[in-house]
C-alpha cells in the first residue's frame, strides 16, 4: 500500500503547499518515506537538477567528480549547488547546469557514479524531491511548501518489495527524459522478465523497485515515438500487476490503472483545477467543500489532464 | 428523541465513534457533520441507533453495523457496510469499491452508482444499487441479493457461490461460471418485497437473475483432502 497524489493548478501557485497537504492526508498509507514531483515555471536556458549523494564525508570529491563529467559534455553549473543535509548520512542537492551536448549520453556517463551519486530529476520544470520519513517532515528538509508551480505529483511510500532507502523511493525520473516523473501505487509482478528485456536494450536500473520499472519502461515507449497517451494505453496490456501510476511531464499529468480494478484513484476537477490522490480524504485538504468527486475505480482505466486544460492525446 | 450533532473535521476518529456511541447509548438521534471523507467512521453502531453523516465519508463507513440506521448523504467510500450483521445503510451518492465485503444480513441501499466487487464474498443481507455495479460485482458472493437497477460492469457475478445477483439494464460481460436464469414470478415478488420499503418498485422491469453455474471445482464432490496437499 501506497499513497499516489497530483494536482494542477490553473497558472503557477503554491503547487508545493498543496501537494505537501494532499500526502499529509495520506501518510497513513506509508511513512517509510515521501516524495514530490514540482513542475515550476520552465526556464528558458538549461536544466534544474536534483541529486541524492550517498555519502557526505565524501561530498566535496564527489560533486566535484560529478560536475567533471558535466563539463565533459559541454555543460557547467550556472550557480553554486545548494546542499541539504542533517543527521543522515545521506545529501541532497540541487544545481541548475547549463544544457549538456546530449542529455543521455551525459546521464548515462554520470550514472557511472551511481554507488555515490545519484541524478533523481533533471528539467526545465520539474524537479523531484525525496527522502525518508512522513509529508511534513520531508517537506519542512527541503523546502517544498514554498515551491511554486503549475504542476505536480505527490508519493507515500510502504516499502515492500524494496529497501527503504532515499533513492528507492517515489517519483522516479524517466531518465534520460527531461521533466518526465512518475509515482506508482501498486505491485508489478512480471518486474524481474521486464527488467531483463530493458537492461537488454540498454536500460540501466539503479533501484530494485518496481516501480522504477514503470519509468524505464515509459521512457523506453517515448524512445519509440509513442505519445503519453499510447504510452498509458499500452501499459495496461505489457504490463502485469495491481497497479494505479501517474505520470507528469511539462504539459500535464496521466495515470493508467490495472485490469484488475485493485488499486483507487479519487479526482475533483474544477475547469481544469485539479487535485488527485488514492483517497478522497486527501483531494478534500485541497477542495474541503463537498463538490463532488470523480472515483476512476474501474478496470483498465487511463486518463490525461493537461495544465490550462491543454491537450495531452496528440 | 434528541438531536445530538458530532463535528468530525480533524478530530481523531477513535474520540468521534465514542462520542457517537455515546449519543447512541442516550438514544440521541445524531447527525454528524463535517465529515471530509475521513475514513472509519461510524463503526460496529448497536441496534437501533440513527445517525446521519451529512457529505461523504471514506473507508468502512458503518462496518460491522449490528442494526443501527446510517443514512450517508452523499458517497462512501471503499467497503462501505463491511461485515455487517443487521440495519441499514443508504449512501445517497457513490459507493467506492467493495461495497457490503462480506456482511452477513441488514441492507445497504446505494442511490448512485456502486465501484467494483459489490457485495465480495458476503453471506447474506441485500445490497441494492440504484445505478450501475462496478467491476467483478458478487465475486465469490456465498449468500444474500445484489439487485442493480442500473446495469452492470465487466466480470459480473465471477465464481458466484449461493449469492445472487438481480440485474435490470445491460451487462458489460459475465464472469467465471456466471450463469443467467430466468426469474419465477415468486422470485421476482421477493426481490420487489425488499425494493417496496424503499420506494423502488416497478412490476414493468426486464430482470436478469445470475446465479452460480456450478462448474467450479468446489462445487463438485471431491475429497478435501486431496486438495490439502499433506
Amino acid at each position: 500500500m501506497c499513497g499516489i497524489a497530483g494536482r494542477i493548478r490553473r497558472g503557477v501557485g503554491t503547487v508545493g503547499r498543496d501537494l505537501v497537504d494532499l500526502m499529509d492526508a495520506q501518510e497513513h498509507r506509508g511513512a517509510d518515506s515521501t516524495g514530490f514531483a514540482v513542475y515550476g515555471p520552465p526556464r528558458d536556458v538549461g536544466y534544474v537538477l536534483r541529486g541524492i549523494g550517498f555519502n557526505k564525508i565524501q561530498m566535496d570529491a564527489d560533486l566535484a567528480d560529478f560536475t567533471n563529467i558535466l563539463r565533459d559534455h559541454g555543460s557547467d553549473l550556472l550557480s553554486d549547488p545548494k546542499i541539504v543535509q542533517d543527521a543522515n548520512k545521506h545529501y541532497c542537492f540541487r544545481m541548475e547546469i547549463k544544457e549538456p551536448t546530449d542529455l543521455a549520453a551525459w546521464v548515462a556517463d554520470a550514472d557511472e557514479l551511481t554507488d555515490r551519486i545519484e541524478i533523481q530529476s533533471c528539467g526545465r520544470s520539474l524537479e523531484i524531491i525525496k527522502d525518508m520519513g512522513g509529508s511534513a517532515e520531508v517537506a519542512e528538509k527541503h523546502g517544498v511548501h514554498d515551491m511554486q508551480g503549475t504542476h505536480g505529483l505527490g508519493h507515500a511510500r510502504l516499502a515492500t518489495e524494496s529497501s527503504v532507502l532515499p533513492n528507492a523511493s517515489h517519483p522516479f525520473w524517466a531518465r534520460p527524459f527531461s521533466d518526465v516523473a512518475i509515482v506508482h501505487n501498486g505491485q508489478i509482478t512480471d518486474y524481474f522478465t521486464w527488467r531483463a528485456k530493458l537492461e537488454r536494450r540498454g536500460y540501466r536500473f539503479l533501484t530494485e523497485n518496481d516501480s522504477e520499472l514503470i519509468a524505464v519502461w515509459v521512457s523506453d515507449q517515448i524512445k519509440a515515438g509513442l505519445s503519453m497517451e499510447q504510452a498509458l494505453r499500452k501499459s495496461i496490456s505489457s504490463i502485469d500487476g495491481v497497479f494505479t501510476y501517474m505520470i507528469a511531464n511539462t504539459d500535464g499529468v496521466g495515470f493508467a490503472k490495472d485490469r484488475f480494478a485493485m488499486k483507487p484513484l479519487v479526482v475533483i476537477d474544477r475547469d481544469g483545477d485539479l487535485a488527485m490522490a488514492t483517497e478522497e480524504q486527501a483531494v478534500r485538504r485541497v477542495f474541503s467543500d463537498e463538490c463532488d468527486v470523480i472515483n476512476y475505480d474501474g478496470p483498465s482505466l487511463t486518463g490525461l489532464w493537461g495544465v490550462n486544460n491543454r491537450s495531452l492525446a496528440a | 428523541m434528541s438531536e445530538y450533532i458530532v463535528e468530525v473535521g480533524k478530530r481523531h476518529i477513535k474520540e468521534i465513534n465514542e462520542e457517537i456511541q455515546h449519543a447512541a447509548a442516550a438514544d440521541k438521534v445524531i447527525r454528524v457533520v463535517n465529515t471530509l471523507s475521513r475514513h472509519n467512521l461510524g463503526i460496529g453502531l448497536p441496534v437501533g441507533c440513527k445517525v446521519s453523516f451529512e457529505g461523504s465519508t471514506g473507508y468502512y463507513c458503518g462496518g460491522l453495523n449490528v442494526g443501527a440506521t446510517i443514512d450517508i448523504e452523499r458517497n462512501a467510500g471503499w467497503a462501505c457496510g463491511e461485515g455487517m450483521s443487521k440495519g441499514h445503510i443508504t449512501v445517497g451518492g457513490y459507493a467506492g469499491m467493495s461495497c457490503g465485503a462480506a456482511m452477513m444480513g441488514g441492507t445497504i441501499h446505494v442511490k448512485g452508482d456502486a465501484g467494483p466487487r459489490v457485495g465480495v464474498a458476503m453471506k447474506g443481507g441485500n445490497i441494492v444499487v440504484e445505478g450501475k455495479i462496478g467491476y467483478q460485482s458478487g465475486f465469490m458472493s456465498h449468500s444474500g441479493k445484489i439487485i442493480a437497477l442500473g446495469g452492470a460492469g465487466e466480470s459480473c457475478a465471477d465464481a458466484l457461490w449461493e449469492g445472487e445477483i438481480w440485474v435490470v439494464g445491460e451487462i458489460d460481460s459475465l464472469g467465471v461460471d456466471a450463469h443467467a436464469v430466468e426469474p419465477t414470478a415468486e422470485e421476482v415478488a421477493e426481490v420487489d418485497a425488499i425494493l417496496d420499503p424503499l420506494g423502488l418498485v416497478d412490476t414493468s422491469r426486464e430482470w436478469r437473475k445470475l446465479v452460480s453455474g456450478q462448474r467450479l471445482w468446489y462445487f463438485e464432490s471431491r475429497d478435501a483432502s486431496a486438495w490439502l496437499m499433506i
